[in-house]
Formats: C-alpha cells, structure tokens, sequence
C-alpha cells in the first residue's frame, strides 16, 4: 500500500465535498433535525419525570450522537462509489496503479473524517441546546466510537458490494440500508424493551452493545470494558467477511469491464 | 524486443463470443492502430490490456512480465484516455489532474502538473468545473490525464473523436512528437482513416473478434487492386463507352465526367488505348486505392482470421 495513492484518492472526494453543499450540509443537517426534535421531545417527557429528567434527555441524545458514527461512515463508503459510477470514473482509478485494497482504505477513512466533524457538531449542539454533555461519560467515548464506526463500515461495505453487482438501479440502498438494523441496535430503548424475537437478533448487532453501554454510563452505573469484547469479536468478523464481499463483487465487475460500469 | 505481448486473447461475455482468440506485439516506440467496425472487440482489446476487464483466457504481457500479477508496477508505465470516460464533474480541470497526479510516484509534481497545463492549452479551463466543459475540451481533459506520469505505453480509445480539426491536428502532432523524443509506444483505435495513416506504423484490423487483417497502413492499402480513374470528356465519349464495355470496366457516368474503376495494372494500357482511340480529355485524376478501401473491404466481407 502507497500512502500518496490513498491520499489521491481521498484528495478526489475533499475536492469533491469543496464543491457540493449538498455534501457539506448533510453532514449538518440531519444531526441538527433529529437533535432538535428529539431534544423537545425528551425535555417534554423529562418534565414529568420526578428526577431522572437529564439522564432521560443524555440518554435519548447520546444514542443520536452516537449513531451519527455507523450512519457517516456507512453513508460516506457508498454514496462516494455512486459519485464515482454516476461520473464513470472507477475505470480512471484502476487505469492506474491503485490498489483495490488502497482504494477501499481511502473510502473507509473518508467515512471516519465525516463522522469525527458531525458527531463533534452534534455533541456541542446538545451542550449548547440541552446542557447535555456526552463527554460526561469519559474516555470510554474512544472504543465506543470505534466499535460503530467499525460497524458502520460493515454496511458501507456491504452496501457497496451490493451496488456495484448490481448497478445504480438499487442506489437507493447507500442512503436507507442502515436503517434496517437501527430498531435492533436499540438506538434510543434498552434491548429488553424489544420482542424476545428481536432480542435474538440485538444479540448479534454490535452497536447495540454500545449503546446499552452507553445509557448505564448515563445512569452512573458503567459496564467494564470487558463487556466489549463479544461485540467487537463480532464486528471483526462481519468486517471480514464485508471486505471479502466487496472484493467478489469487484472482481464481478471486472468480468464486465469497467468502462462499462454505471 | 516486444514491449507488449498478446497471445490467444478471448473474452466472452455470457454465451457471447466478443474477441475470440487475437494475438499481437508491439515493438518499443511503435504506434500501432486497431480499427474495426462498432462492436468488432476494440475497446474490450483494450480494456484487458489495461487490467480493467478479464479475458476468458489468453495472456497480456507487458515490460516482459504479465500484466495481472504485476498490473500495479506495469501501470506506473501506462496509462489510457477514452472519449467513453469522464472524470468527476463537479470538481476542476486543476483539481482533477492533482487528485489523478498522486495516483502516480510523480516527484515534480507541480512542474508536471504545470508542464500538462501548457502542453494541452488549459490555461483557460485549468479553474473550471470538468462539467461545465465541452465535449472537445473534455476529451482534452482526458487526454491530459492520460500523460500525466509521462507514460511510455499510451492506450488511446478514439482521442480525437470530439476535437475541432485544428486541436485534433495538435494532439496528432504531440502524439508523433512523444514518440519522437523519448519512444513512447502507443495504441490508437479510431474510426478516422487519415488519423491512422499518418499516425500509425502498423494496423490491425478487427472483425467480429478475430485479426482480419496486419499490416503497415501503406501494405494494407495496396492489397487493394483496383484504384478509381477520373476523366471529363470532351470528344468521342462513344468510344470510351465502347472501350469500357469491352473492358467489362465498372464506371459511373455524370453527363461527360466518368469515374471508372480499374485494376491499377491495367491503367497504363487502358489510357494508351484511349489515347490511340482518340479520346480527348481536358482532365484526369487517378484515386489510388486508400486504408478506408481496404477497411470497407473488409468490413462488408465475411469475417477470416489470420
């Protein structure tokens, strides 16, 4: 691997953030929408909570701002391959020396810099509008933003596999996919509150993990570390077997040649 | 010695045979041309010389190594332009060629970057979106991308399709110039006859998949046999008519001018006939036979390889 390779690859797409405020703003808005709503929504209920009322809103926030790391970072791996098959430019990247492996690591950390910038937009916003601090919880912030981050990247990369097999007609997967598991990540709930069926499911959901770790850290009971060990075994094995999804799939499209893929 | 060598190249996609077993070298600071009808496996020739598409079977050789294994050292050394790609719209001329630059272990980088500004007349597009361009300007953009590590083996797919004819000139004479100075090898397909003629030492001729045809442009052309006699008449076109029945000589006639069509070793009898015949011409041309002859001979023919 050739870092200056990397480093083209992800000059393309900080170019390309320069010149499309849609791609700017997205990195904004939604965090500030889902914020604001669900920020009302839990001061309303907090309320009429006899105490407990901030734990409520950090708990409801937190699992907002921490989201926003599988969200960027799956979003940021498959939105940026459609913008190179919308401007058949995957013939141009592999023209060169590139390596696919190169390629795939430029998609990947692009991912990490958008989720670092929202969820650091996003923790002040709930500071400033809420007085909630996710910082609060300490240092344990770090391996918990890299078990979703590293999650998030599952379902990029699955995502991407998926589109280049099968063309842009299904392009509508690199914006909604990871909202499929979001009801089993358990995002805002605890997993008990799930059906047991669900609850089966959660069990091999990493994030959801992380984010029960996150609500007894709010409430002033956090879990030991060791508790990430499952989820993060499991999250090294979906990625595995994501890289080694996208790898077939661009191996299938070599088949059909590049300059005809779109 | 061969710097590219292709041996039983196939590809099929599906049941559908597109290339069915070509094989051909190219020398160092050889400019060779494919040509071929639309669908005759030129850009999916090219496509598995450039690692971006992968032949059902067969071998690319290029530097002495195979191309797969070793795709990523062999294409330091290569490179492509295409009138069927396009680079990142929203971005710039600059931005494009800087991002593509850091693909390569260029270490002038903004020397080169510079130098590919001038050569390829930029400077006016150099801050402008690659989407805003024309098509012309666009495929200067391309073209520009494609020498931006200097390659010494240059792929090009129709450059010069969407180029007004005094840039498309331009591009020709840099592409004769890289050859010149420092033997770079190139590959051209294109559907422009005179394009290939003036550029390329050698053709290969593409049909249904199969080499119907190598040779330099010049060699290929006088396979033909039959080159075009022009004259205008201006006495005793009767005993032209009669001369050409007696010939058996395919003719088109437009009042007084006459466009025969004559085997080339003929022509000196055929004319010392008209002459003792009496037959008075105010004008003569003769059309030796051309590249698009042999090309349009070959296209309308049954497909034989090699």
């Amino acid at each position: 691997m050739k870092l200056y390779r990397i480093w083209g690859l992800t000059l393309r797409y900080l170019f390309l953030f320069r010149h499309s405020l849609d791609r700017i703003s997205d990195a904004f808005f939604w965090p500030t929408v889902d914020i604001i709503l669900w920020g009302m929504t839990s001061s309303f209920f907090a309320k009429n909570l006899e105490g407990g009322g901030n734990t409520l809103i950090l708990g409801l926030l937190g699992g907002i701002v921490l989201w926003i790391f599988p969200w960027r970072s799956q979003y940021e791996i498959a939105v940026n391959l459609l913008e190179d098959l919308w401007n058949r430019n995957l013939v141009n990247i592999f023209v060169s020396p590139v390596k696919f492996i190169e390629w795939v690591t430029a998609l990947l950390f692009l991912g990490v810099g958008k989720a670092v910038i929202s969820f650091t937009y996003a923790s002040l916003l709930i500071y400033f509008l809420y007085s909630a601090n996710i910082l609060s919880v300490g240092l344990v912030l770090v391996p918990w933003a890299v078990l979703l981050i590293m999650f998030g990247w599952v379902f990029g990369l699955l995502v991407a596999g998926i589109i280049m097999r099968y063309d842009t007609k299904i392009q509508t997967l690199a914006w909604t996919s990871i909202y499929v598991v979001a009801p089993f990540a358990a995002v805002y709930y605890p997993v008990n509150s799930l059906p047991a069926w669900a609850q089966s499911i959660a069990h091999f959901v990493p994030a959801s993990y992380v984010f029960e770790a996150m609500r007894s850290a709010v409430g002033g009971s956090p879990p030991p570390l060791s508790d990430l060990i499952w989820p993060t075994l499991l999250c090294l094995v979906y990625f595995a077997l994501a890289i080694a999804m996208i790898y077939r799939s661009f191996n299938h499209i070599l088949k059909r040649g590049l300059i005809s893929v779109d | 010695m061969a710097i590219l060598e292709v041996k039983d190249l196939k590809k099929t996609f599906g049941k559908n045979p597109v290339i069915k077993g070509i094989s051909f070298d190219m020398e160092e600071g050889e400019i060779l041309g494919i040509l071929g009808p639309n669908g005759a496996g030129k850009t999916t020739t090219l496509q598995m010389l450039l690692g971006v598409l992968t032949p059902t079977s067969g071998s690319v050789n290029v530097f002495g190594k195979e191309l797969m294994p070793n795709k990523t050292e062999i294409l330091e050394k290569m490179n492509f332009s295409s009138t069927y790609t396009d680079l990142p719209w929203r971005i710039t001329v600059s931005e494009n060629l800087t991002w593509t630059s850091w693909l390569y272990n260029i270490v002038d980088r903004k020397q080169r970057l510079e130098k590919i500004k001038s050569i390829f007349r930029l400077e006016k597009l150099w801050h402008q979106s690659f989407g805003s361009l024309s098509a012309g300007q666009r495929t200067r953009v391309n073209l520009a991308r494609s020498m931006i590590n200097f390659p010494k083996i240059l792929l090009l797919d129709e450059p010069t399709a969407s180029l007004d004819p005094e840039v498309a000139a331009y591009m020709r004479e840099f592409f004769a110039d890289q050859r010149t100075k420092f033997n770079t090898s190139i590959i051209l397909t294109s559907h422009n006859m005179a394009e290939v003629e003036e550029l390329c030492d050698r053709v290969i001729i593409l049909k249904d998949g199969l080499i119907v045809g190598a040779d330099s442009p010049a060699n290929l052309a006088k396979k033909m046999e039959f080159s075009h006699l022009r004259l205008r008449i201006t006495k005793n076109a009767s005993e032209l008519d009669k001369l050409i029945t007696l010939r058996h000589l395919a003719h088109i006639q437009e009042k007084n001018n006459y466009t025969i069509t004559i085997k080339e070793s003929l022509l000196p009898l055929f004319l010392y006939e008209v002459t003792k015949k009496n037959i008075n011409y105010t004008e003569i041309s003769i059309d030796k036979p051309t590249l698009e002859d042999y090309f349009l001979k070959v296209a309308r023919s049954k497909s034989e390889a090699l």
